[in-house]
C-alpha cells in the first residue's frame, strides 16, 4: 500500500513521506542561503520551518535518494520504471475546477513582491538566489497547454530571469510570441506533488499535455484552476505557490546564471527571457519547495530513463528483469540492466540501450545479479567479463554539449557535439557452464538467527 | 525592516569591482536575507550591471 489519499497535494505527501522517516521537521531557525548545505548533509529531507525573515517555511531534498524518490511516489523502489511506464500509457485529462486552495490568496499590482518568498541562495558560483522547483504552464492556440521544470534566477522584486535555453514546447511558444514582439502569458507552481512536478519534467511526444500524464501517474484527474491574470493559463488547483506573469519579447538578451546544474557541475552565465511577475497566489499558510540540485533534479527522470530502457530492450527482443539508472550516472547517462539472457543478447542489449539519446555507459548482467548493490555489478563484472571481447565502445554518437569530455567549447555555433559509449557485458559468457559461477552459501544458513547470538 | 538605503550603498560600493552574489552576502551577513534581496533588486532597477564568464557583477560604469 502506498498510504496515498485520493487527490494527494503537496503538503500530504510531505506529511506521508515524514510518517515513513523520510522527512524530518527542522524548529532551529535558519538562513535562507544555508538551506541547501542543510540539505545536502542531511540524513532525510527537511522541510525548515522557522526560515529567518519569513513566516513561509521551506522543504528541500525531498526526491535526492531513490528511497526518497519511491517513498514520495508511494511506489515500491524497484517498480519506479515499470510504474512510470504503465502510467503513461494510460493518460488521463485534468479536472477543472472553480475554486482552489493555491488563490486562497490574491497578490497583484503594488502587493507582488518576490523577496516575500524564502528564493534561497544555493550554490557557490550562482548568478543570484533561485528558484528550482518552479513548474511553468502556458497554453498556445494551436499546440494547446503545456507544462515544463523551468530554473528561475531572482533580479528584483517583480522580475526573474528564466533559463529557456535549451530546446523545448515553452521555448517554441516563447519564439512564436517573440517573432511578433509579444509577450507570453505563463504561470509558475512551485510546490506541487511529485506526480505533476515528474510529468512536466518528461519529455512527452508532441501533442499530449503534460499533465495528462500527471493524471495518469495519479489514476485519476488532477484537479486545475485558471489563473487569475495569466490569459488561458491553467495551474495546479492545490499548488503552494503560483507565480503568475509574462515572458516579455526581449528574447535572449537578459544574463542569468550560472547555476549548479543536473549534472552535477557549476553551469555556464546564459542570455535569456526575463519573466516579470502580475501576480501571486497562494494556499493560506504556504510551503515554499526548494529542489535540491544535483540529486533532486536528477531522481525526477530517473523512472521516465529506466521506462525508456526497458521499452527499447523489449522492441530489441530482450527479456528484461530490472533496469537501473544510476545517481552517478545523473539517472540518466549510467544504466544497469539485468536480463534473461540468450546467447548474444548481453551485446544486443548493450547496442539497445546506448541508442537512447542520453544513455552513455551501460553495465549488462544476467538476471541472478542484484544491480541495486554495486557490489555485486562489480563482481559480475570482474568474473563474467572479458576485456577484450565483452565491452563494446561505439564512436561519433550523439553527444550533449553539458558534458565537458565532449569539449563543447571547440564546436563551430550552431555545431552539435558527438561522443562515445560503451557497454559492458558482464553476463555469464557463451560456452561457460553456470555451475562455473555456483556462488558460496553458508551452511546451514537458515538455523541460525543473528539476534540469538548478539546482545 | 532595516533600512534599504544603507544597505544599497553598501552593495554598490562592493560592485565597484567584480565580484559573486556569493561575495556580496558573505559581506553582508550582518543584514536580514530579505533586506538583501530588496536592496539587490533596487540596485538592479539602479543600474546595469555587467557579468564576466565566470558569473561575476559589476556596475558599468558610463
Amino acid at each position: 500500500m502506498s498510504g496515498r489519499s485520493s487527490n494527494e497535494d503537496f503538503r500530504a505527501m510531505l506529511a506521508r513521506m515524514e510518517r515513513a522517516g523520510h522527512l524530518c521537521r527542522i524548529k532551529k531557525p535558519i538562513r535562507p542561503e544555508h538551506i541547501t548545505a542543510l540539505c545536502g548533509k542531511a540524513p532525510a529531507a527537511v522541510i525548515c520551518e522557522a526560515v529567518e525573515g519569513y513566516d513561509i517555511p521551506v522543504a528541500g531534498g525531498l526526491y535526492w535518494t531513490r528511497a526518497r524518490m519511491a517513498s514520495a511516489l508511494g511506489w515500491p523502489e524497484g517498480e519506479l520504471g515499470a510504474r512510470f511506464a504503465a502510467s503513461v500509457a494510460r493518460p488521463i485529462a485534468p479536472e477543472v475546477v472553480g475554486r482552489a486552495a493555491c488563490q486562497d490568496v490574491v497578490l497583484t499590482g503594488d502587493n507582488v513582491d518576490l523577496t516575500a518568498l524564502p528564493i534561497p541562495f544555493m550554490h557557490e558560483k550562482d548568478g543570484g538566489p533561485y528558484i528550482s522547483a518552479g513548474v511553468a504552464f502556458a497554453n498556445d492556440e494551436k499546440l494547446g497547454p503545456n507544462a515544463g521544470c523551468y530554473r528561475m534566477m531572482f533580479r528584483t522584486r517583480r522580475e526573474l530571469g528564466l533559463d529557456l535555453f535549451t530546446a523545448s514546447d515553452l521555448r517554441r511558444y516563447y519564439q512564436a510570441k517573440f517573432d511578433h514582439n509579444q509577450p507570453l502569458p505563463i504561470a509558475v507552481a512551485i510546490g506541487v506533488h511529485v506526480f505533476e512536478h515528474m510529468a512536466a519534467a518528461y519529455k512527452a511526444p508532441a501533442g499530449l499535455n503534460e499533465m495528462h500524464i500527471a493524471g495518469g501517474l495519479r489514476g485519476e484527474p488532477l484537479q486545475m484552476v485558471r489563473a487569475k491574470t495569466a490569459d488561458d493559463v491553467m495551474v495546479p488547483a492545490n499548488a503552494e505557490i503560483v507565480l503568475e506573469g509574462e515572458l516579455l519579447p526581449n528574447g535572449w538578451t537578459a544574463d542569468e546564471g550560472p547555476f549548479g546544474e543536473f549534472a552535477g557541475m557549476q553551469g555556464d552565465l546564459k542570455r535569456n527571457p526575463l519573466f516579470r511577475v502580475t501576480a501571486i497566489t497562494h494556499r493560506k499558510n504556504p510551503i515554499f519547495y526548494a529542489l535540491q540540485m544535483p540529486w533532486e533534479n536528477d531522481w525526477l527522470n530517473g523512472p521516465a530513463t529506466e521506462a525508456a530502457c526497458a521499452r527499447v530492450l523489449g522492441l530489441a527482443g530482450i527479456q528484461v528483469a530490472a533496469v537501473r539508472a544510476t545517481e552517478g550516472g545523473c539517472c540518466g547517462w549510467s544504466v544497469v540492466a539485468a536480463i534473461k539472457k540468450r546467447a548474444g543478447e548481453g551485446k544486443n542489449a548493450i547496442a539497445a540501450l546506448l541508442s537512447l539519446p542520453v544513455v552513455k555507459q551501460v553495465i549488462v548482467t544476467d538476471d541472478d545479479i542484484d544491480i541495486y548493490n554495486s557490489d555485486e555489478v562489480e563482481w559480475a563484472v570482474t568474473f563474467r567479463c572479458q576485456a577484450d571481447k565483452d565491452i563494446v565502445i561505439l564512436s561519433g554518437m550523439k553527444g550533449k554539449h553539458v558534458d565537458p569530455s565532449v569539449r563543447p567549447w571547440d564546436l563551430r555555433p550552431g555545431e552539435l557535439p558527438t561522443t562515445s559509449k560503451f557497454g559492458i557485458d558482464a553476463t555469464i559468457p557463451e560456452g561457460i557452464p553456470a555451475f562455473r559461477y555456483e556462488r558460496i552459501v553458508p551452511a546451514f544458513s537458515d538455523d541460525v538467527r543473528v539476534e540469538d547470538y548478539l546482545q | 525592516m532595516t533600512d534599504i538605503a544603507p544597505v544599497v550603498s553598501k552593495i554598490e560600493a562592493l560592485l565597484q569591482e567584480p565580484v559573486f552574489f556569493r561575495d556580496v552576502l558573505a559581506a553582508l551577513r550582518d543584514c536580514p536575507y530579505r533586506v538583501i534581496l530588496r536592496a539587490w533588486s533596487d540596485v538592479r532597477m539602479r543600474h546595469t550591471l555587467a557579468r564576466d564568464e565566470l558569473g561575476r557583477y559589476w556596475v558599468e560604469r558610463m
